[in-house]
């Protein structure tokens, strides 16, 4: 072959290999990069007054009078969004307005009843009234603003009647002029869109029963059942995507027949162009600051806080504390098993069918797939050990730990043995020929000596413990419950809780700090696990070279 | 300054006056606690086998009630899995086929990575450089699974669903690239074992003769190293079908043999997930739970071949780096 044609494919082959380690990297950071970039969301974020407000009542952490002040203040700002409102609605809610109307008729029936008044005047009284209802109705129900003028204008020739002065009659004349105000500014023959529209300002303002609001419901409101509709947006980026969609409505159109949907955005405010809600669409995007006061803040307490609605609200805490205590009962079982049986494959053993069958076990224990452990763990332990030995046969932290165990053995057999064969065997030989035993050496030189590697045995065995979920799936974990008191509960864990709010309700999926923030403290946990090991490890074997 | 006294100080337990000779007393004592000594540390080293009995006994035992009743032969052949049907039918054939497909899937992606990333790191990079590059997948092996799962439903399943237009992302495809990155540092760190015990005399032999590195590679070294690279490969494969978290939550769980087969946008389901996603829902005692303690045998059973595999072509490349 030509010596180019070749140099060339050397050149395509050398780049190509190095193209490999490339792409893992690549992907390294394709998958890392998401996680740490959206996790630390969950910790360092711009938090609004809501934030705080939410802090103190949920997790009573607060700088009160501060914080009261600071209410106040944007209090002050949000007043003019809810006259805004409320303005609207006057004029915009027939049903409401009619039953008032109706209402005032009847009151004012019953006050004149209490009035020194003949008879006649009371009926006159009386028929008035209602003919005003009438009116009012009519022009409440009808869509001709020509009707609705002449109509308000009857209704508001009585106004300065004597016999209305002072009686509840006289809230006829505001509701009669607000109308008319909204009437003169609105498409009338849109009027139930107006109403549908309302609605979904409202609910991105002030939330519903299922979702939190922009600003988080008003002050008089009834208060909600859930933490998190309670509250406005508590995070900076929320309330940017609240704004967003406040400012800008989003309708699915279909363009052309048969082709997926396609999304339109156009200007909410144009809407209610005319009307008195449209200058909320400037007023709300150029005071949002004010109402929502954001400031830069470090939520370290996300690590140690319980979590509120699904982890809507809160951190990752008790998903922590079961990770830990899983991960340390089941190294509790598997560093003796695993170093006992490095030291006896290393110091004892002879090669043999009995050695053959050892190693044997301790390969395919490792090839086991880790859903098999699960089944063994429920079979075993939690169905057939548990009530054996008088407990309660029940998925629990002690039956996780030790399905963890068998399934980490492995691991810790064969770091711990290469850790004992790492040790020079002058080190032996020395303690040997001064007379001490074999099991004297074993403990007082070889062990020392094989310390540090046993070490990252063991702390890899624990980065392997603490991110497994498929064995502990019906050992041990469980989505939501209260902190364990023994470990003979069931705990969350962080594996399982990534798992949980990866593919969980719609609730994590409107969170996605705290979903990625879980998964993140999981990921760094077993990285710095792993750091840890690498750098022991490295340490080890430029010790025992120096020797 | 007051001089130190250099005599050298004896424990309590040094007995200056013992004969260097041993009674016979004592001697039998030191046989006898060496023996049972070691006696205990085998029994302890044995848990490991009984471990192995017994994951293997109590998943057989719970999975036997099933495959009296059902029949092993319409277990492994029918493809309908319904577990919750009025007459339930329980065929793991279509699991059975999904759990290789996208198994064989991730390693068309991850071997011929795989490789050359062992390549790379065995013969190309510096030394240095090396200690930098190998810790990326060290990292890679030691994110724990369910984060992959979460990448995998989180990221790339909507990325693929917007990019390609698939009718959902989270398919054979999402699965298998996922595997692939999970598989590939055990294929990598084995085949480079493999390809790095080799020793210098091969290389230099065929560079001497004035082949380039591509040819050394290609007709000298990986041809040598096959058996460990094959053992790789097999590893990997075992990584892959054993994996549950990614592909319950990446796979899109539909019992479906994908049609055509080469189709990877579809959605299947593999043992493994069946496993995850439907024990929770079988009450013990069921023929549902001891169907899913069956797909566990199959699952263990065919982990124990392929281990058997590969411990074959690991103790074959151990001779052949021995040899060279």
């Amino acid at each position: 072959m030509n010596l180019g044609v070749r140099r060339t494919l050397d050149r395509l082959f050398t780049g190509l290999t190095g193209a490999s380690i490339v792409l893992l990297m690549l992907v390294l950071m394709a998958v890392l990069g998401p996680m740490i970039y959206r996790g630390s969301g969950a910790v360092l974020f711009d938090g609004t007054v809501e934030f705080r407000r939410m802090q103190r009542d949920l997790f009573n952490r607060a700088d009160r009078d501060a914080l009261s002040a600071e209410i106040a203040e944007t209090d002050e700002a949000r007043q003019v969004v809810y006259e805004m409102i409320d303005r609207f609605k006057k004029g915009i809610d027939i049903a409401a307005m009619s039953s008032q109307a109706r209402e005032i008729n009847r009151e004012y029936g019953g006050e004149l009843r209490y009035r020194d008044a003949t008879a006649e005047e009371y009926t006159e009284s009386r028929e008035v009234a209602r003919t005003i209802r009438d009116k009012l109705e009519e022009a409440f129900g009808s869509q001709d603003i020509e009707l609705i003028r002449k109509n308000i204008a009857e209704v508001l020739a009585h106004k300065d009647e004597p016999r209305f002065k002072g009686t509840v009659a006289e809230r006829f004349f505001p509701l009669a002029t607000d109308f008319l105000d909204a009437a003169e500014h609105i498409d009338l023959s849109h009027y139930h869109d107006y109403l549908v529209a309302l609605d979904e300002v409202e609910v991105l303002l002030f939330g519903s029963a299922e979702r939190p609001g922009l600003l988080g419901p008003r002050p008089n409101q009834v208060a909600r059942p859930l933490a998190m509709t309670s509250y406005g947006a508590t995070r900076w980026d929320q309330a940017q995507a609240l704004l967003d969609r406040l400012v800008w409505a989003e309708k699915w159109v279909e363009k052309e027949p048969g082709r997926p949907l396609v999304k339109e955005r156009s200007p909410r405010a144009a809407m209610f162009h005319g009307t008195a809600l449209e200058p909320l669409f400037t007023y709300v995007p150029e005071h949002i600051d004010e109402m929502l006061r954001p400031r830069f803040t470090v939520y370290w307490q996300f690590f140690i806080d319980d979590n509120f609605d699904s982890h809507y609200f809160g951190g990752v805490g008790p998903e922590i504390i079961g990770t830990l205590l899983i991960t340390v009962v089941g190294m509790l079982f598997v560093v003796p098993l695993g170093v006992i049986s490095a030291a006896y494959l290393v110091e004892c053993a002879s090669e043999g069918p009995v050695m053959r069958i050892l190693r044997m076990s301790i390969n395919t224990l490792a090839g086991v797939p880790s859903i098999v452990f699960g089944l063994f763990g429920l079979a075993f332990f939690v169905l057939f050990l548990f009530p054996k030995l008088g407990f309660e046969p029940k998925a629990c932290i002690l039956a996780a730990s030790l399905t963890l165990a068998v399934l980490t053995l492995p691991v810790m057999i064969r770091a711990s043995e290469e850790a004992i064969r790492t040790v020079p065997r002058s080190y032996k030989e020395g303690s040997l020929a001064l007379g001490a035993s074999r099991f004297r050496t074993f403990v007082t030189v070889t062990f020392p000596a094989a310390l540090p590697g046993i070490l990252t045995g063991v702390i890899l065995s624990l980065s392997r413990i603490a991110g497994e979920t498929a064995p502990i799936l019906f050992t041990g974990a469980v989505a939501m419950g209260p902190v364990p008191k023994s470990i003979f509960d069931p705990t969350r864990t962080l594996s399982y809780g990534s798992y949980d709010m990866a593919v969980g309700d719609r609730l994590a999926m409107m969170v996605p700090h705290n979903q990625y923030g879980m998964v993140l403290t999981l990921i760094v946990l077993i990285l710095i696990l792993n750091a840890v090991a690498i750098v022991l490890r490295s340490r080890v074997f430029k010790k025992l070279k120096g020797h | 300054m007051e001089s130190r006294s250099l005599t050298l100080t004896l424990g309590p337990s040094a007995d200056r006056r013992r004969p260097l000779a041993l009674t016979p007393g004592e001697d039998l004592v030191g046989f006898i606690s060496s023996h049972v000594g070691r006696a205990v540390l085998f029994l302890i080293t044995a848990t490991s086998v009984l471990a192995v009995l017994l994951i293997l006994l109590f998943v057989i035992l719970r999975s036997v009630p099933f495959l009296r009743d059902f029949g092993v032969g319409e277990f492994l052949t029918s493809r309908l899995w319904r577990p919750t049907a009025d007459e339930p039918v329980f065929g793991a054939l279509t699991l059975i086929v999904g759990s290789l497909y996208v198994s064989i899937a991730a390693l068309l992606f991850a071997v011929p990575v795989g490789i050359l990333a062992a390549v790379f790191l065995s013969d190309i990079l510096s030394w240095k450089i090396r200690n930098v590059a190998k810790p990326v997948v060290e990292i890679l092996a030691a994110i724990p699974s369910v984060a992959y799962g979460f990448f995998a439903v989180l990221v790339l399943a909507p990325w693929m669903q917007r990019r390609f237009g698939f009718s959902t992302g989270t398919n054979a495809l999402n699965a298998s690239i996922i595997l692939a990155v999970m598989a590939l540092p055990t294929i990598i760190s084995v085949a480079e074992d493999a390809i790095s015990a080799l020793g210098r005399e091969l290389r230099e032999a065929s560079y001497s003769l004035g082949a380039t590195r591509l040819e050394t590679m290609v007709k000298v070294v990986i041809p040598a190293a096959h058996s460990g690279i094959i053992a790789a490969v097999v590893l990997g494969m075992m990584r892959a079908i054993g994996e549950t978290m990614v592909v319950w939550m990446a796979s899109g769980n539909a019992t479906q043999i994908p049609h055509p087969w080469w189709d990877l946008s579809q959605s299947i389901r593999t043992m493994t997930a069946t496993i995850a996603g439907e024990m929770g829902e079988a009450p013990e005692g069921m023929p549902h739970r001891s169907a899913l303690f069956a797909v566990g045998v199959v699952l263990l059973l065919m982990t124990f071949m392929l281990n058997i595999v590969s411990e074959y072509f690991l103790s074959r490349a151990k001779k052949a780096a021995g040899k060279s």
